[in-house]
C-alpha cells in the first residue's frame, strides 16, 4: 500500500475509533488523544469489526471474545493470541494517511529487536513473489533461509510421496517459517512448504541473520527467546491419529 | 466417516458414526480435541470451519450462528455431521485438551424431578446412565426426541463422578423445549440425551483469587455449581467472593434459603447481594434474609458500586442474559480488569 490519505484528524473523537476501507482493506483508525494509531480493521481471531469493540485511549479490545491490544504498539494483551498489523500513522495539514509497514515490523521473534538491528535484517531480507502452487521448499531440502509471509497463505506438508500429510498453514502477514535455518543442527528441510495462492514473502539468509544478531546480543537473546517459544508451541502435546 | 481437520499448527484426524448424525465438534471433542466452540448451539459462530472435500448435512440450517459465516464453504461444526469423509480446515490453533481436562461424552438420561422455583424457572433433575465428570461452570447439551435440537444448560450441583445433574430452565415465550418442559402434567420419567460438559468458564478451588459472581436470571445455575465448589474446599476462608444475582422483581427471586445457608456456612467473606431492576426491595426483607443484600438497579451497577477498591484481584465470572453479560464486561474493562480475569461463555 503506498501512503493513502484516510480522514482529516477532527473526524475521530478522542478515545474514539472509525473504520475505514482503503482498497478493499479495511483499516481501523483511533485516538488516543495525543496521537493517531491506525491498524488492521478485522480481529485476526475472527473477522469481527474491531470498531464495534471498546477503546479506553490505551487499550483495544474485541467485544467477541476479549482479545486486547496495546493501542501504542498492536502488541497482544491478556486474551489475545495474535498482534495486530500496523500502518504508521502520518498527520499533515489536519489530514490523517496511512503506510503500510514492513512485514518484518510484524514479526512476533522481532518485536523487542533494536531499531538499528531491525534495519539490518530489512536489507538482508529479499522480497520474492510465489505463484499459486509454487513450492518454496521440499522435504531434504538445505535449511538455508527463513521467510517471512508478507501476504498469501503457505501450506505445510509432512511425510513422502503420496503418504503426505498437511502440517498446517500460514496466513498471516508476518508470520515466519523455516526458521530451522537458524538452528545449527537442522541441515534439512522436514516439511514441504507450499504457496496455496499468489503470496509475497521476505526471504532472510539463515546464517547471515544469526551474524547481526551477534553483533547485538541483546536483540539475540531475545529473538532466541521467542525462537524457543515458538518451537514449544509447534511441540506442545502428543500427535494423535 | 473419516474427519480430517486442518488446523494452524497440525492436522487432526477422527471418525465420526456414519449414519448416526454426529455433529463433527462432538465427535471431535469426545476424542479429546480441543476444538474451538463457546455455546456449542449454533449461536455464537465460534467453531466455524471452512469445507475443503466431502459433504455435511445441516441439522440446523437457521442457527443465529450462521450469521458469522461470511466465506462461501463456511460451516457450522456444532450443527454439522458428515455424509461423506469430510476434510475441513479451521483457521486456529488446535492442541488436544490438557491432561485432567473433562472430556465430554454422549450419555442417555431421565428425567427424575421438577419442581418450579417461580412463575416461569424451574429446577430439572436428571440422572445420567453414565457417571459425568465435569467442572463447576460448565454446561451440557440436553435433547429430548419430542423437540428437535439440543439446549446448554448450566448444571447448579457440582459432584464428582455424577449421575444426578441439576438444571435451571426458564420458560421462554415460544421456546419449543421450554413449552414442552413448562405443559401440564409431569414429565418425570422422560428420556433425554445429554453431551457434555461443555464450557471454558470454569472454576478451580488453585485459582488463588477472589471471586466476583454476576448473573442475570438463571445464569445464577452455574455460579450454584462454582460456590458448590468453593464451598466444599472452604475457598472462602481465604479469598473473598461475592455473588450478585440480578433478576426483575422479587415474584423472579429464587435460591434465597440455599444463599442464606451459604453465608451461614463460609462465613463473612462470602456476600450476597440479589438486584432488582424494577422496583425497590420490599420492606422486612432484611430481617427475613438478614445474610443476603438486597438492592435496586441492574446487576452490573449494583456490582460496579459494591465493588469498588475490591476488584484488584478477582476472577470475574458472568452469566446470563448477552445484554446483561455485555454490560457487565463493559463494566469490569472499564475497572481495569483485564480480560484475562474475566470467564463467561458465549451464547449470542
Amino acid at each position: 500500500m503506498q501512503k493513502e490519505r484516510i480522514c482529516s484528524a477532527t473526524d475521530i473523537p478522542d478515545n474514539g475509533m472509525k473504520t475505514y476501507e482503503i482498497k478493499g482493506v479495511k483499516v481501523l483508525v483511533a485516538n488516543a488523544g495525543e496521537c493517531f494509531y491506525a491498524y488492521q480493521g478485522l480481529c485476526p481471531h475472527q473477522d469481527v469489526c474491531l470498531d464495534e469493540g471498546y477503546f479506553d485511549g490505551s487499550v483495544l479490545t474485541c467485544h467477541q471474545h476479549l482479545w486486547q491490544w496495546d493501542i501504542r504498539t498492536g502488541e497482544a494483551m491478556g486474551l489475545a493470541e495474535a498482534p495486530l498489523e500496523k500502518y504508521e500513522v502520518e498527520v499533515s495539514d489536519g489530514e490523517l494517511f496511512v503506510v503500510q509497514s514492513s512485514a518484518l515490523k510484524a514479526v512476533e521473534m522481532l518485536k523487542d529487536v533494536s531499531a538499528a538491528t531491525l534495519s539490518r535484517l530489512e536489507q538482508l531480507a529479499k522480497r520474492e513473489e510465489y505463484d499459486e502452487g509454487a513450492v518454496v521448499y521440499e522435504v531434504n531440502d538445505p535449511t538455508d533461509d527463513l521467510y517471512v509471509l508478507e501476504s498469501g497463505r503457505v501450506e505445510f506438508t509432512i511425510g513422502r510421496e503420496d503418504r503426505t500429510r498437511l502440517a498446517g498453514f500460514m496466513l498471516r502477514k508476518g508470520e515466519v517459517f523455516g526458521w530451522a535455518a537458524l538452528l545449527e543442527q537442522s541441515p534439512r528441510r522436514i516439511a514441504k512448504a507450499i504457496c496455496h495462492e499468489k503470496s509475497v514473502l521476505l526471504r532472510i539468509d539463515g546464517g547471515a541473520m544469526l551474524e547481526v544478531l551477534e553483533a547485538d546480543p541483546a536483540s539475540g537473546l531475545v529473538v532466541m527467546r521467542r525462537l524457543s517459544e515458538l518451537i514449544a508451541r509447534h511441540m506442545s502435546g502428543p500427535q494423535n491419529g | 466417516m473419516k474427519i480430517q481437520v486442518n488446523a494452524r499448527n497440525r492436522t487432526h484426524l477422527f471418525e465420526t458414526e456414519a449414519g448416526a448424525g454426529e455433529k463433527i465438534l462432538h465427535a471431535g471433542l469426545m476424542r479429546g480435541i480441543a476444538l474451538p466452540y463457546e455455546c456449542a448451539s449454533g449461536t455464537c459462530g465460534t467453531c466455524k470451519a471452512r469445507l475443503v472435500s466431502g459433504d455435511i448435512s445441516d441439522a440446523w440450517p437457521d442457527a443465529p450462528g450462521r450469521k458469522y459465516l461470511k466465506a462461501a464453504g463456511e460451516f457450522l461444526m456444532c450443527q454439522c455431521s458428515a455424509t461423506t469423509d469430510v476434510v475441513a480446515e479451521v483457521p486456529a490453533f488446535v492442541q488436544l485438551m490438557e491432561t485432567g481436562s473433562c472430556v465430554p461424552l454422549a450419555s442417555k438420561g431421565c428425567i427424575v424431578a421438577t419442581q418450579m422455583l417461580t412463575h416461569d424457572v424451574m429446577t430439572l433433575d436428571i440422572e445420567s446412565a453414565e457417571a459425568i465428570d465435569f467442572d463447576a461452570g460448565q454446561f451440557m447439551l440436553v435433547g429430548v426426541s419430542e423437540v428437535e435440537g439440543m439446549r446448554g444448560w448450566s448444571m447448579v450441583n457440582f459432584d464428582r463422578h455424577a449421575r444426578l445433574l441439576r438444571f435451571l430452565v426458564r420458560r421462554k415465550p415460544g421456546g419449543v423445549l421450554s413449552d414442552w418442559l413448562f405443559a401440564d402434567g409431569s414429565r418425570t420419567g422422560a428420556g433425554v440425551d445429554l453431551y457434555g460438559p461443555l464450557g471454558h468458564a470454569t472454576f478451580y478451588p488453585s485459582l488463588g483469587k477472589d471471586l466476583l459472581c454476576i448473573a442475570g436470571g438463571s445464569g445464577i445455575a452455574g455460579m450454584m455449581s462454582i460456590l458448590a465448589r468453593a464451598e466444599q474446599d472452604n475457598y472462602f476462608e481465604r479469598h473473598d467472593g461475592n455473588v450478585f444475582f440480578g433478576v426483575r422483581s422479587m415474584k423472579d427471586v429464587y435460591f434465597l434459603d440455599e444463599f442464606t445457608r451459604l453465608r451461614a456456612q463460609c462465613g463473612n467473606r462470602l456476600a450476597v447481594t440479589v438486584a432488582l431492576s424494577d422496583e425497590d426491595p420490599p420492606d422486612g426483607l432484611d430481617d427475613e434474609y438478614p445474610l443476603i443484600r438486597f438492592e435496586r438497579g441492574f446487576v452490573h451497577e449494583v456490582a460496579a458500586r459494591q465493588m469498588q477498591q475490591k476488584l484488584a484481584n478477582v476472577m470475574a465470572y458472568l452469566a446470563g442474559p448477552p445484554p446483561a453479560v455485555d454490560a457487565s464486561i463493559r463494566m469490569l474493562l472499564l475497572s481495569r480488569v483485564t480480560a484475562d480475569n474475566i470467564r463467561y461463555d458465549k451464547f449470542s
